[in-house]
């Protein structure tokens, strides 16, 4: 059970960037985003070749990250300059980012267990030598860097989304033509958002890689819809109704997500089944409002999930 | 203050389908002038009015704001000059955000949007002034989200944000269309006032005539893509209804066939 706990905490804070950032494109902007796909595993393998390179893990996290904000403006660029579609343009990213990987590892997959990690380092900070630690208190410390960057990470998007420049995002998603109407050029809001919305799928990606050690191009599959059931997790349990409520409850859905992921394997469930059973738990929550509500009007009520449900086009027309 | 020289505008342009939507517009707006347009269904107001904030280009044709050929700028660098209204009051306003929220991005139109902070005590102490001198009892719920205001309180709210900054152009497009009698009266008492004390230069789209009489310094009415008529102040004062269906029938060659129009009377 403390396993679980550990393990849950662990993936659901090093998963809780990305689903802050699928937050922001899905949610907030609405923009169903698939670069971020890509992006993972991108953040992963920029931040290994570059520890590998034997640069600072600190700043190989960072590259991660950065890698993953040149992705965003890459889909975002086709998008709002190219007029590519939205969906297209993220699946285009995803596929090239796949050719970027192979040629910066160099091969599918890079170790990193005989390098200093990203995370002992920071340990290091703090005074603590890895040598002397226990398992678990490394496990600890490692949650405890983690919390403090991923409350970093809240507490900035959450000032962010209320300045003059964040307030654009949401209008945006809320209603762009009015925005548009307001002087804002939201084909650049699009851009920037897609940008910041990466780089935090960028970071998730390198800090994954740091935590367990490798990078691998496979290792993006299937994780956008669990950000996404993250995000849907988040909201349904711990509330949409403002916008600090949404931001914190995504990354206790995480949490909770990962949790719920690490207690199944923990029983012996077959975690081969997972990802089917995330996607039909996602499509349920999407559609099940629709479902239940029938003729009636389903508008109303389905309004907690309205705008993911919007962005991803599962709205009852 | 705006400025249409032989402007023209074409929907599904060589096709059979085609259609003239504004067919050789000259107008010429003064500083202040007050214009109320009236035309039947169909006639390209609305077209008139999008073509002048950029939503849509016009095909030929020069459009000046302010002494600056603008028409080729897109929607949104005109729309640092010029405050709009739809008639949809779900168009003008963003929901899911709060009604100061609303306003501090209004506030902030043609201006830099930075990082500071948005909604501040300063600017809550300027939201809560404007927004009281509607007299809808808004200024006490700031905080509240738009989408929970009724229809003519948002359209409210979209006028005090339409002017906010001080437009160069105001545009209304039958903004008080979708509401009840008694929220439109109040709507348009509310328009006239804010018009009036911003001293705005404005384009008001409505469909009642008895309106477009008693409103503004300016009558136009449009028909099938042209202006039809065009009537200054003097004249205007002393119009009625009858006479200006008359002088539409005369000038045009049909009768009014706008529903709404004449049950509006
Ligand atoms: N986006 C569009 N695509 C095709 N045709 C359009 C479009 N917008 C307007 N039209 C056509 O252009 C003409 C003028 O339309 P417009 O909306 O300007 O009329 P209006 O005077 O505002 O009418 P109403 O009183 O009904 O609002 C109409 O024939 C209309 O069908
Ligand atoms: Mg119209």
């Amino acid at each position: 059970m403390e396993n679980v706990i550990i393990n849950g905490l662990q993936q659901g804070l090093i998963y809780g960037f990305m689903a802050l950032g699928v937050l922001l494109t899905f949610r907030i902007l609405g923009f169903p985003d698939l670069t971020v796909e890509g992006t993972f595993p991108l953040g992963a393998a920029v931040a290994a070749t570059a520890v590998v390179k034997g640069i600072d893990p600190t700043i190989a996290v960072l590259l991660g990250a950065a890698s993953g904000g040149v992705a965003g403006a890459a889909t975002g660029l086709m998008h709002t300059r190219l007029k590519v579609n939205n969906i297209l343009a993220g699946i285009l990213t995803a596929s090239a980012i796949y050719t970027v990987m192979l040629r910066v590892m160099g091969r599918p997959n890079t170790p990193l267990l005989a390098y200093d990690s990203f995370f002992t380092k920071a340990m290091g900070l703090f005074g603590l030598n890895e040598s002397q630690m226990s398992l678990f208190e490394m496990q600890v410390a490692t949650i405890s860097i983690l919390f403090i960057m991923v409350l970093a990470a809240r507490l900035l998007l959450g000032w962010f989304l209320k300045t003059d420049m964040g307030l654009t995002i949401r209008a945006t998603g809320s209603n762009e033509k009015m925005i548009r109407a307001l002087g804002v050029n939201t084909e650049n809001t699009k851009l920037l958002t897609l940008v910041i919305a990466n780089t935090l799928v960028g970071l998730s990606g390198a800090l994954a890689c740091q935590n367990q050690g490798f990078a691998d191009v496979g290792m993006g599959f299937g994780v956008l819809v669990a950000a996404i059931a993250s995000v849907i997790v988040g909201e349904m349990l711990f509330g949409g109704r403002s916008l600090s409520m949404l931001l914190t409850g995504v990354v206790l859905g995480s949490i909770l997500y990962r949790s719920l992921l690490a207690l199944g394997l923990r029983l012996n469930l077959p975690a081969e089944d997972f990802k089917m059973v995330t996607a039909l738990l996602v499509l349920l929550a999407l559609t099940l409002p629709n479902l239940k509500l029938g003729k009636a009007n389903s508008k109303k009520k389905t309004s907690m999930l309205g705008s993911l449900t919007r962005s991803l086009g599962a709205e009852k027309q | 203050m705006i400025k249409l020289n032989n402007i023209y505008k074409y929907f599904f342009a060589d096709t059979p389908n085609e259609v003239v939507a504004l067919n050789n517009i000259n107008l010429n707006i003064k500083e202040g002038d007050f214009v109320t347009v009236i035309g039947s269904n169909g006639a390209g107001k609305s077209t008139l009015l999008k073509a002048i904030a950029g939503v849509e280009m016009v095909d030929q044709g020069i459009i000046e704001l302010a002494g600056k050929d603008v028409t080729s700028q897109p929607e949104h660098k005109r729309a640092r000059e010029i405050g709009r209204i739809d008639q949809d009051p779900m168009a003008s306003t963003a929901s899911d955000m709060t009604i100061e929220e609303n306003l501090a991005m209004a506030y902030m139109r043609g201006r830099r949007r930075g990082l500071l902070r948005a909604v501040t005590g300063g600017r809550t102490k300027r939201f809560k002034e404007v927004v009281a001198d509607v007299g809808l009892g808004l200024e006490n719920r700031l905080q509240v989200p738009v989408g929970t205001l009724s229809g003519g309180q948002r359209q409210a709210l979209a006028l005090v944000m339409a002017t906010i900054a001080q437009p160069k152009l105001l545009l209304l497009d039958e903004h008080t269309a979708a509401l009840d009698p008694k929220a439109a009266k109040q709507i348009m008492e509310i328009t006239r006032k804010i018009v009036d004390t911003k001293k705005l230069t404005t384009l008001m789209i409505t469909h009642n005539m008895e309106q477009a009489i008693k409103f503004g310094t300016r009558l136009i009415m449009m028909h099938r893509g042209e202006i039809i008529l065009d009537i200054n102040q003097q004249e205007k004062e002393k119009l009625t209804v009858p006479q200006l269906i008359e002088k539409f029938t005369n000038t045009s060659g049909t009768t009014f066939d706008d529903d709404r129009v004449l049950l509006a009377n």
